[in-house]
């Protein structure tokens, strides 16, 4: 079985590609490439090249543990909505953490979103905040902090993270979908220097926290993001003054290349040719119900570069349901091609993930589209969409790769905010509890789709049931695998979860998302769709609502129930072909039927239930599925 | 025990089971004798290489095994239980609706840049799903009140069921915040015990009442796992034991470095997993005792990998109860700061596919082994790097049954490395030596600068076969003042147990804002706490003057998730209690954290206890005051000397024959049976009174000499 309209080959140069080509971007960042160097590139000798690049990602990751140890919101700290980093003076990465990696692509665009004010006045001491979306940020909730690194007096580079801010001052507690345009959508700080060398501008944090409802935990967080990147200034100034800096950067320049170098290989190594994945659907955009939203998505392979253009998506919509290009968009397709062709868990492992990974990879999105809104479009829920982006590439890519794509995932991100006024005394005005819900994977040739886990380029935990009981006037009554099956496949799909709030309090949430109703995760080589969420209101009357999927402060009486299906991944391969043992071991799992499994699989168990009959197996998948 | 009786003069004995070799020390208090014995494992029955072993160290030393009052055993049964992941087929009994939560996990995935790869909790449940049940019943939170009665009738089916289905050997139990009331928890195990009292049963409040059910249910669920191998073995081995002559109880080493009898092993074997290498910890910290050493930083290198363990001030340091992961799975019980890296003697060095120069994490093991051992192995290892260097000699493992070639050594370095490279065979083993070096490292960097540890106050000790081989370049890269290689550092963790006190530890989640905290309940429950902790020590025969009763706090700011452990007093009643466990805790936050915020309210998550029974260490055995350096060899090898590679001549000595006070300068390679210590040029070494080898810089040693 193969997709439709994979292959088109008569088209093989950038001339396939839109007029946009010529404004391709790559997440590769260079500030004024032709900026000199301001160091002498030195000949790093093997050992210390690899001495030096452990202890540069050392770096990083020591950055992302300190950032959520001290974190005070659960979404940094038990969620771990965060990402750290050292990017040299151009914003070239250098390294990054490897928490999720929707925050750590996106570094560079931040420091070109700060740089533009403030090239060439940095000062040692300096910490810089910037949420700006349309300069660079992922989104405004995610706040950067750029700390610039001197040695020896010369600015040299930057300690930078983002973290997910619990409340930034928005219309409604968290956030919403359904607001105007971005400034409805929470604080906007562009490029704001929060501190120098005499400590933190008063002003400036008395503006900030003045403006949101959760101060303490912003506060708390906002310490933790600068102390981070104060740790990984120090320890890279000590790497530099230990091996000195033309050594260090050079040995950062060497590792930048040889990501490069693999990625390109592994590119070249893909025929040239333009594939493209069929189109695909949002459900809406968070208040236009019934009217879904398109993403066209071509990849071109040329030589050892790669093209993701996305020409032909939407138009910009007038919620804040679009994404922002820098900080969102090119990080993401930067994380399918790294994943597709250089994976961690593969011949991947240990290549550092850098600006060289980026070098390669080049985004095309028509300015006002759903990928590359103009301000002053909303933009802060964006997740759901950019989620779509690695999973069409595979569908595109999937009849050249079919060993290493998995079928249709999830894609999606189902994000809660839960939020009440605070019966404490003291302390904030508001409780703000952000939930970013699991998805499933697709299966993928040799293994069934992951279950209940984090999809793509979302990388975050759950926050325990017994902290938010704790603390939330919320009770959880259940948080299990869905009751439904997975989908059908030679390899079946991931099954998604389903999870049950009693509220006993009043309280507001909303949430962005997609059900994936109109356009489920799409089955590879003969394997089964996935299957769609559905999220339900359960009043305490006995009164059942269906949610769509974005909702804009919607309110909870005490006694209600909230209840969300997630979304579950595809099939891959004919079911039939599934290997009976794994039928049976799913049925014994209370995963599926007996009538399922004779259904959807072609296989028969004895009459008491004890085992498959492979007998009568063979037979019933001989004869076809019919009954 | 009669520990009181004999009025704390033992003869004790260590035994440390690893998979290749099974090493016992001796010790007779009266005496100050210590005798050792190595010998080999049986796999296949680890115990029975256990009770041979301490037969024939008990002739070797002398002594009937009637008259040993204590053996100390450190055991890897129960991580290899894990590893190979043969355990118990576990039911789990949860509450309804949340089965799945060992499945789902944190529902975070190991790797970013991957859309296949394996998440072992799903690949490899601890639990079939088909024997997780789910029974009506809640508590509720923060009162810990029950609100849903528990549905004894469904505990029965399903315990029934299983019992006579004869599937499930161990039952995990474990119930949301059992932690606040385990009254559920409780009911459901005195129903288990009723219908099916063989059952090896494990429960959460039980194991480790501590909030996060994710984590709580993980080590439950592995608890149980575990439990009835482990436990089998335990039983076992304690039972020949006594069969054999041996009076008192059988002691193990646990993974936080203190030692339980066996009852208490049998039943909690979860806190068993690093029992095999906590041993070198111990052994490092008394070895920083005998010489004088505050601050101690352990490197056991064996064949395959490495164990770095971190203990400042003479304290071992525990790791932080979330990062407490044993092959893939969520342990949340009290663990030393142990980091195990691919980084031994067969760690296989070669070229990517980008042009890289790695070395592990594959090793070549014991079998084929280094391409030197000539069994069969053509990959370059890290074994071959110090026979090419010169620092292994070719008789060098003769006593273990194995001839050197170092010709092979050359060609499987030659051809894989030094060629593609464009280096010569002696800068490519250089270079394999200082790739192995820079991950331990690494290790030794997160575990100490990564705390807030500065490694220059710490001194490396040296373990394992290989670990004096790459103590001093290990040091050196971290600007570390002195490495020590004690008396045979080549079974150093079987001396180990015999430098550890009997430890029991009790923990409850309280969940009390300092500002604000009920110090009566606070008291209530510490005191609850140390009787379940002291009792054990009594029945082991601890007086009361020997058992030190001491607690701790794990606390945070009210909004934050990760706590930090202080000591607190024992006064809690005092006015001033809180105020000094809030003290404690900003001081703990700046050295952790670089920042404090006194003005921010704490909250008391998890209050600790845990007693020691004191058993006096034993001291190393002086070294006889004889002989000098009387033969020793000149012979080249390689260093790297002002930055280059250089053959420069190095003297080759026999341990056995180095007297207290003998002072050498590098180069110098000190061989002995069961190790090889490497001091290069510009180090001196020192013999210590006790034996130890000190090694510093030069210059350091002519200016404090």
């Amino acid at each position: 079985m193969l997709l439709d309209g994979t292959l088109n080959s008569e088209v093989l140069n950038p001339q396939a590609l839109n007029p946009e080509a010529l404004h391709a971007l790559s997440a590769s960042t260079a500030i004024g490439a032709d900026v000199e160097r301001y160091w002498q590139t030195v000949d790093v000798d093997p050992v210390s090249r690899q001495v030096i690049g452990g202890g540069i990602a050392a770096i990083a990751h020591e950055m992302a543990e300190h950032l959520f140890r001290m974190a005070y919101s659960s979404i940094m700290r038990e969620s771990r909505d965060i990402g750290a980093g050292l990017l040299d003076r151009f914003g070239r990465q250098i390294c990054e953490s490897d928490s999720t990696p929707m925050h750590c692509g996106s570094l560079p665009a931040y420091v070109r979103g700060i740089d533009r004010l403030h090239h060439g006045r940095y000062q040692e001491g300096d910490v810089y905040l910037h949420n700006h979306p349309y300069h660079g940020a992922s989104h405004s909730p995610d706040y950067g902090v750029l700390v610039p690194i001197f040695v020896a007096g010369m600015h040299v580079g930057f300690a930078g993270c983002t973290g997910h801010m619990v409340d930034i001052g928005a219309a409604n507690p968290g956030f919403s979908v359904d607001v105007p345009d971005y400034f409805a959508e929470g604080q906007v700080i562009d490029a704001v220097k929060i501190c120098d060398r005499n400590g933190r501008i008063a002003g400036v944090w008395s503006l900030l926290m003045s403006n949101v409802r959760t101060p303490e935990a912003n506060t708390g967080d906002l310490e933790a993001m600068i102390a981070c990147c104060e740790l990984g200034r120090e320890r890279f100034v000590a790497l530099a003054q230990k091996y000195g800096l033309d050594q260090v950067m050079s040995a950062a320049d060497a590792a930048m290349d040889y990501s490069e170098r693999l990625m390109r290989a592994r590119i070249a190594a893909l025929p040239d040719g333009v594939y493209d994945a069929p189109t695909a659907w949002l459900e809406d955009d968070g208040k236009h119900w019934g009217q879904p939203l398109r993403i066209a998505t071509r990849v071109v392979v040329s030589g050892s570069d790669i093209y993701i253009d996305l020409t032909g998506s939407n138009e910009q919509v007038s919620t804040g349901f679009n994404c922002p290009f820098e900080g969102s968009v090119l990080p993401t397709a930067n994380f399918a091609i790294r994943s597709l062709l250089l994976s961690e868990t593969g011949d991947g492992r240990g290549v550092p993930q850098n600006d060289g990974v980026f070098r390669p990879v080049h985004v095309i999105a028509p300015l006002g589209s759903l990928f590359n809104p103009t301000p002053p479009r909303g933009c802060e829920a964006r997740f759901t969409q950019i989620n779509r982006i690695p999973d069409q590439i595979m569908q595109a890519l999937a009849t050249v790769m079919p060993e290493q794509v998995t079928a249709g995932n999830s894609a999606n991100v189902c994000c809660f905010v839960y939020a009440g006024e605070s019966s404490e005394a003291d302390g904030d005005d508001y409780w703000v509890s952000v939930e970013v819900n699991e998805g499933a994977y697709g299966a993928s040739y040799g293994s069934d789709g992951l279950d209940a886990i984090d999809n793509l380029m979302a990388n975050t935990r759950n926050t325990p049931i017994e902290e938010v009981e704790l603390t939330a006037p919320m009770r959880c009554e259940c948080y299990e695998l869905l009751a439904d099956p997975p989908a059908p496949g030679r390899w079946r799909g991931g099954l998604g979860a389903t999870r049950m709030w009693l509220f006993n309090a009043p309280l507001q949430a909303s949430s962005t998302g997609d059900n994936r109703s109109i356009d489920p995760p799409r089955g590879l080589f003969g394997g089964c769709h996935g299957r769609a969420g559905a999220i339900l209101h359960h009043r305490a009357n006995g009164e059942t609502e269906t949610l769509p999927a974005k909702i804009s402060n919607h309110r909870f009486a005490p006694g209600d129930r909230l209840e969300l299906k997630l979304v579950s991944g595809a099939g891959y391969g004919d079911p039939k072909q599934r290997d009976p043992a794994a039928v049976w071991r799913d049925y014994c799992d209370g995963l599926i039927s007996a009538q399922d499994a004779q259904r959807d699989y072609g296989v028969v168990f004895t009459a008491d239930q004890q085992g498959v009959d492979w007998e009568a197996t063979t037979q019933w998948r001989q004869q076809g599925s019919k009954p | 025990m009669c520990l009181q009786r004999r009025g704390y003069c033992l003869k004790r004995i260590g035994i440390d089971i690893g998979g290749t070799f099974t090493d016992l020390v001796f010790w007779d208090d009266a005496s100050q004798r210590r005798v050792i014995h190595k010998r080999a494992s049986t796999p296949d029955d680890p115990a029975r290489a256990g009770i041979e072993g301490v037969l024939e160290l008990c002739a070797k030393a002398g002594a009937s095994l009637a008259e040993i009052d204590l053996i100390l055993h450190g055991t890897t049964v129960a991580t290899n239980i894990l590893l190979e992941r043969n355990g118990a087929k576990v039911g789990l009994i949860t509450n309804a609706g949340f089965r799945d939560i060992l499945h789902i996990g944190r529902k975070n995935r190991p790797c970013n840049f991957a859309h296949n790869q394996v998440v072992t909790r799903q690949h490899y449940p601890l639990v079939a799903r088909q024997y997780r049940v789910g029974v009506a019943g809640r508590i509720e939170a923060p009162s810990g009140k029950e609100i849903e009665a528990l549905d004894v009738a469904a505990v029965e089916q399903t315990v029934q069921a299983w019992r006579d289905r004869g599937e499930i050997t161990a039952i995990a139990v474990c119930c949301l915040h059992a932690y606040l009331n385990p009254v559920h928890e409780q009911h459901i195990v005195a129903e288990i015990n009723r219908l099916w009292p063989e059952v090896f049963v494990s429960a959460s409040h039980d194991i480790v009442p501590l909030y996060r059910e994710y984590e709580r249910m993980s080590t439950t669920a592995l608890n149980a796992y575990v439990g009835p191998g482990t436990s089998r073995y335990l039983q076992r081995f304690s039972k020949a034991l006594s069969t054999e002559g041996y009076a008192a109880e059988l002691c193990l080493m646990t993974s936080a470095g203190g030692v339980v009898g066996v009852d208490e092993a049998s039943r909690r074997p979860v806190s068993l997993l690093l029992s095999g290498p906590v041993g070198a910890l111990i052994a490092g910290v008394q070895a920083g005792i005998e010489t004088k050493t505050d601050h101690v930083i352990t490197l056991d290198v064996g064949g395959t990998s490495a164990d770095i363990g971190v203990a400042p001030a003479g304290q071992v340091r525990m790791r932080a109860l979330l990062d407490t992961q044993i092959g893939g799975y969520d342990a949340m019980v009290p663990m030393c700061d142990i980091d195990t890296i691919g980084a031994g003697g067969g760690s296989i060095a070669w070229i990517d596919e980008g042009g890289a120069f790695r070395v592990g994490p594959q090793s070549a093991g014991a079998d084929p082994g280094p391409a030197c051992y000539n069994r069969g192995g053509s990959q370059p290892t890290v074994t071959d790097a110090l026979v090419v260097l010169g620092w292994y000699r070719a008789d060098a493992l003769r006593n273990s049954g194995l001839d050197i070639d170092p010709e092979l050594a050359v060609a499987a370095i030659e051809q894989h490395i030094a060629t593609p490279l464009g280096l010569t065979v002696y800068q490519a083993a250089a270079g394999i030596y200082q790739l192995a070096v820079h991950s331990m490292v690494e290790s030794v960097r997160v575990n100490s600068v990564a705390r807030g540890l500065d490694p220059r106050e710490f001194a490396l000790v040296a373990y394992g076969g290989a670990g004096a081989a790459f103590a001093v370049a290990v040091a050196q890269e971290l600007s570390m003042p002195k490495v020590i290689v004690p008396p045979a550092a080549g079974v150093g963790a079987a001396g180990g147990l015999l430098a550890t006190d009997m430890k029991y530890t009790r923990q409850a989640t309280l969940w009390q804002p300092l500002s604000s905290a009920d110090q009566p309940r606070i008291q209530a429950v510490a005191d609850e706490l140390a009787a379940t902790a002291v009792a054990p020590l009594h029945k082991d025969g601890f007086g009361s003057e020997d058992i030190v009763i001491s607690y701790s706090a794990d606390c945070r700011y009210v909004g934050q998730g990760y706590e930090l452990q202080v000591p607190v007093s024992a006064n809690f009643g005092d006015p001033d209690w809180c105020q000094g466990v809030a003290d404690a805790f900003h001081g703990a936050h700046q050295r952790a954290h670089h920042r404090a915020f006194p003005d921010s309210p704490v909250m008391l998550v998890n209050l600790g206890v845990t007693a020691t029974g004191r058993i006096r260490a034993p001291a190393s055995a002086p070294l006889s005051a004889s002989g000098g350096c009387s033969d020793s060899q000149q012979q080249p090898a390689r260093f790297r000397v002002a930055g280059q590679l250089d053959c420069v001549a190095t003297q080759f000595v026999a341990r056995g024959q180095l007297a207290p006070g003998t002072r050498m300068t590098g180069p110098v390679v000190i061989e002995q049976d069961d190790t090889t210590t490497v001091v290069p040029p510009g180090y001196s070494v020192v013999v210590h009174p006790l034996g130890h080898l000190q090694i510093e810089l030069q210059e350091r040693v002519a200016h404090v000499a």
